[in-house]
């Protein structure tokens, strides 16, 4: 759980309207931007070749080191291994000191942040200067670089100004053009008299020992072409296999950071080349090249975390972020942010480190859509949360919490105590905050829904299923939200696939997916919920398993197999389980659909994509084509449909600070639309829209797209009888 | 046939690079090249320039041209004249017309090359029209198929140019201001 200070820096970040102005922005300039540089590539191939190359490199790795180091060798580099920062640190300062060295400029090296190379060469009396105008804002200014490719992102135009006017000893005005001519004119002194170059790179060529850097400045080529003494430090990540394969790499990073074709520069560099010394001779430069580990390699030897070596540091996983985008980089504590920063401080820094910011993950994906090298970030933050879950243990609430949701008896018992408890509130609405997990309480902004008087599984057996010769028999999963708040979506599920000739069977056993567990950390529990359930649903006996919550199919389909790999019995069992379960939209499709019709009354709606539907299991077309067969129905699309509604399980309640300005932006897209109804495929959206809107706007309804079909087709099927 | 495609590259290359705030122009013969750079660097006041010597300045006599127009050229000491020079003028090796990059890719990797294109504040690049490469990819494999990888391979891609305060986007940070470049359709055999 986030600790207090962390929480402190959150609220200031949001109290910060200049940083949430200009995140703000640019998360919406970059997708624009991004997708125009994307025109006419197919970013799939792109991807394809990124995580083909880096991926066997990464299991290669010693060899690629080796490789890396003959070639360079080989064209006059002087290779180092430097295990740890402080190596790397050291070798460098004796490398300087040997050399006589007053001044050295650098250009982009986060690693070189990430071992604080400039405090100890600085404290050696040597003087250093950031060549990156970001960075040397972010270096006056006496901070740290808070996004990967954009240094400075937090900072106005007037606050530049300051710093310059500080630092300079003459006043600078707020003027963009006349910042960047300031640093153009100090900085180039810095170039012209630096005695050496440190720079990082962005890709290592293991075939050739080429080092590749891409800028826009310029920087880069005038720290690698005129001090006499060039070093590069760089993270075994970057290692390349072979020349050609940095073409993909090209590709896609200028057009992922920052919307480029490609950047203005890119440099790359094999081996010493000629420079000029100060008696005015030109030899070649003194050339060394740092390949350093400090963490890295028991990442890359970790199966879980292995693919991290496929990251090119483009940022977009931080461009596209909901959680990102509000608090900025700071926040996370160390020099790598956003979610594959919290994996990187995880592993670079420590394991404490990443504490607090693992918390941030809504776990929506978005990033993975985005990503060349093809992680899988929400998946790793995760796996991180659940080995800290595990190391640690979870406080006593939640584990509480957590141990009655996967005892079914005991939350179930509870659960009807809550549905008679709530009466003497009004309207029921402050009981759910009584509840375990995800049905417990939120914020102000939001109005939260009664625990059904009857739950789902005590309403199945009083609906009546008229099917002739079924085509087969489907067990309905319901989840937490169905079962006990929102029966009536199961009920759309039954009369839908009654109406496909499908007989729908409710086992009575089935109990929580496990999913808030999964998410908090508390891989036993979720462990637990996942036996129960394969028991339960006994897929073996069925045709389908359908469930109307996507998260829950996605713990079905995905999670129980992952918790129960160790067992070959349950493992199996999970496996037929997966192959079976589908999400009510997606199976009603595969199905064939419902013959287009309805009730005909005219009713605008638009959609909201729910996270683990659209990304983890690629369903979107399939609910707007049940919409669009629906008479009556009109969808108008809201702008960022697929963007998060910020419920994501627990975060609303961790985050409320945060999890409420997200949900706002999807109101406003909601309300812009100017539809009467949204439709959802998820009942957690429902409870966090619905909620949202119930106290801002509550002419416009939440619906699932289940329930949807059981009002806009009842009179039909009343017809048809 | 030949000509045609040349032509098609030429304009792909154009459009990109005018995408990027960079100039492109394209003459015949080398000597018209040498025409058009006077004009350029009379129209923009340049009063002196860094010129690092190809074969195709002397074969337009291009030095003589510009110093009748009156510009004094520097043709060495590049390290004292480039951090004051009004412009540089430099032979690339290539031209990539997928992004309208430039490439030097001097197997000497000679570091006057660099000086005269990156600390001034306009470079002017002369480039065969023969010279243009369709893809990025094409180029990777061209550079990975010469006798070795050249010491130091430069990407131009349009001005120096920096987004870091604001995300406004400003042209000129630590490399040139301007990049103007010139097509010569005149094959000139570069000998190094
Ligand atoms: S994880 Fe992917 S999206 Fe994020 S910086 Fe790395 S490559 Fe880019």
């Amino acid at each position: 759980m986030a600790d207090k200070q962390f929480k402190k820096k959150i609220s200031e970040a949001l109290d910060n309207d200049v940083l949430r102005g200009a995140l703000g922005r640019f998360g919406d300039a970059y997708t624009i931007s991004r997708a125009k540089a994307y025109e006419g590539y197919d970013f799939k191939s792109i991807s394809d070749n990124i995580a083909e190359v880096k991926s066997y490199a990464a299991s290669h790795l010693e060899e690629m080191i080796d490789q890396f180091e003959q070639s360079a060798t080989a064209r006059g580099a002087k290779v180092f291994r430097a295990s740890t920062g402080e190596d790397a640190k050291q070798y460098i300062l004796d490398l300087a000191q040997r050399r006589d060295v007053k001044k050295i400029v650098k250009s982009k090296s986060m690693v070189s942040e990430e071992i604080l190379l400039n405090k100890t060469l600085i404290s050696a009396g040597i003087s250093v200067q950031e060549t990156d105008l970001g960075e040397w804002i972010v270096q006056l200014a006496g901070q740290h670089p808070s996004h990967m490719v954009l240094p400075a992102i937090h900072l106005t135009k007037e606050e530049v100004a300051h710093i310059f006017s500080g630092h300079l000893h003459k006043l600078n005005q707020p003027v963009i053009a006349e910042l960047v001519k300031t640093a153009r004119e100090e900085l180039r002194k810095s170039f012209l008299e630096a005695d050496m170059g440190i720079s990082g790179a962005n890709m290592a060529i293991a075939e050739t020992g080429t080092l590749i850097m891409l800028t826009n400045e310029g920087n880069g080529r005038l720290t690698s072409t005129l001090p006499p003494v060039h070093v590069f430090l760089v993270g075994i990540e970057k290692l390349v296999p072979k020349f050609e394969d940095a073409t993909h790499i090209l590709q896609a990073l200028p057009k992922s950071a920052t919307g480029q074709q490609i950047t203005s520069y890119v440099s790359m560099v094999t081996g010493p080349t000629p420079a000029y010394y100060s008696d005015g001779t030109v030899k070649d430069k003194e050339f060394h090249i740092i390949l350093m580990d400090n963490g890295r390699r028991k990442m890359y030897h970790d199966e879980k975390f292995k693919k991290t070596f496929q990251c090119i540091r483009c940022a977009s996983c931080l461009n596209v972020c909901p959680a990102f985008q509000l608090v900025g980089g700071h926040v996370y504590g160390h020099i790598y942010t956003g979610g594959i920063g919290t994996i990187l401080t995880n592993f670079l820094n420590s394991e404490k480190d990443a504490q607090n910011p693992q918390n941030l993950c809504l776990q929506c994906g978005k990033c993975s859509e985005v990503c060349p090298g093809k992680l899988d970030i929400p998946q790793m933050i995760l796996e991180i949360r659940n080995r800290m879950g595990e190391k640690e243990g979870l406080p006593f609430t939640q584990k509480f919490a957590l141990d009655v949701v996967s005892n079914r008896r005991l939350f179930h018992s509870l659960l009807r105590v809550a549905s008679i408890a709530q009466k003497p509130f009004t309207k029921g609405q402050p009981v759910i905050r009584h509840l375990p997990m995800f049905l417990s309480g939120l914020t102000e902004k939001k109005s939260l829904p009664a625990v059904a008087k009857v739950p789902f599984r005590d309403v199945f057996k009083t609906i009546k299923q008229d099917v002739k010769n079924p085509k087969g028999k489907i067990a309905l999963y319901a989840g937490c939200l169905i079962d006990f708040v929102y029966p009536k979506i199961g009920e759309g599920v039954i009369v839908a696939l009654n109406e496909k000739g499908y007989e729908v069977v409710f086992p009575e056993g089935q109990s929580c997916c496990g999913a808030p567990a999964t998410y908090m950390g508390d891989r036993n529990n979720a462990r637990k919920c996942a036996i129960m359930n394969i028991e339960a649903l006994e897929a073996e006996k069925v045709d389908y398993v359908v469930s109307a919550c996507p998260t829950c199919t996605h713990a079905l389909k995905v999670s129980f197999k992952e918790l129960l790999q160790d067992d070959p019995g349950l493992a199996a069992r999970a496996e037929e389980l997966s192959g079976k379960s589908k999400d009510f939209s997606k199976l009603l499709s595969d199905l064939g659909g419902l013959t287009p019709g309805g009730d005909g009354v005219p009713l605008k709606v638009t959609y909201h994509d729910s996270c683990h539907l659209k990304r983890s299991m690629g369903v979107y077309a399939e609910p707007r084509k049940i919409l669009t067969d629906t008479s009556g129905v009109q969808l108008i699309e809201m702008k960022e449909s697929d963007r998060c509604c910020g419920f994501a399980g627990s975060y609303s309640i961790k985050f409320p600070e945060l999890s409420g300005p997200i949900l706002e932006r999807k109101l406003n897209n909601i309300e812009e639309t100017g539809a009467d109804a949204v439709v959802v495929d998820c009942p957690g959206c429902l409870m966090q829209i619905s909620g949202g809107l119930d106290k801002r706007n509550p002419g416009i309804r939440v619906i699932h797209t289940a329930e949807l079909l059981l009002e806009k087709r009842k009179k039909l099927k009343n017809k048809t009888k | 046939m030949r000509i045609d495609h040349l032509t098609e590259l030429y304009e792909r290359f154009k459009a990109k690079l005018e995408g990027v705030s960079g100039e492109c122009y394209r003459v015949g013969t080398a000597s018209e090249a040498g025409e058009l750079i006077c004009n350029v660097m009379l129209e923009k006041g340049i009063k002196n320039v860094a010129l690092l010597k190809a074969p195709i300045f002397d074969k337009g006599n291009i030095t003589y041209q510009i110093q009748s127009a009156g510009i004094k050229v520097y043709t060495d000491h590049f390290r004292e004249v480039t951090p004051t020079a009004d412009a540089g003028i430099t032979k690339v090796n290539y031209a990539i017309a997928e992004s309208g990059t430039l490439v030097q890719a001097d197997a000497d990797a000679n570091v006057n090359q660099r000086l005269c294109s990156t600390l001034v504040p306009i470079h002017i690049a002369l480039v065969s029209t023969s010279a243009l490469i369709t893809t990025l990819k094409e180029t990777m494999a061209k550079l990975h198929q010469l006798p070795q990888i050249p010491g130091f391979v430069g990407f131009i891609t349009g001005p120096s140019r920096t987004s870091d305060i604001e995300r406004v986007l400003t042209i000129g940070v630590h490399g040139p201001k301007q990049l103007v470049v010139v097509f010569v359709d005149e094959q000139v055999e570069d000998v190094i």
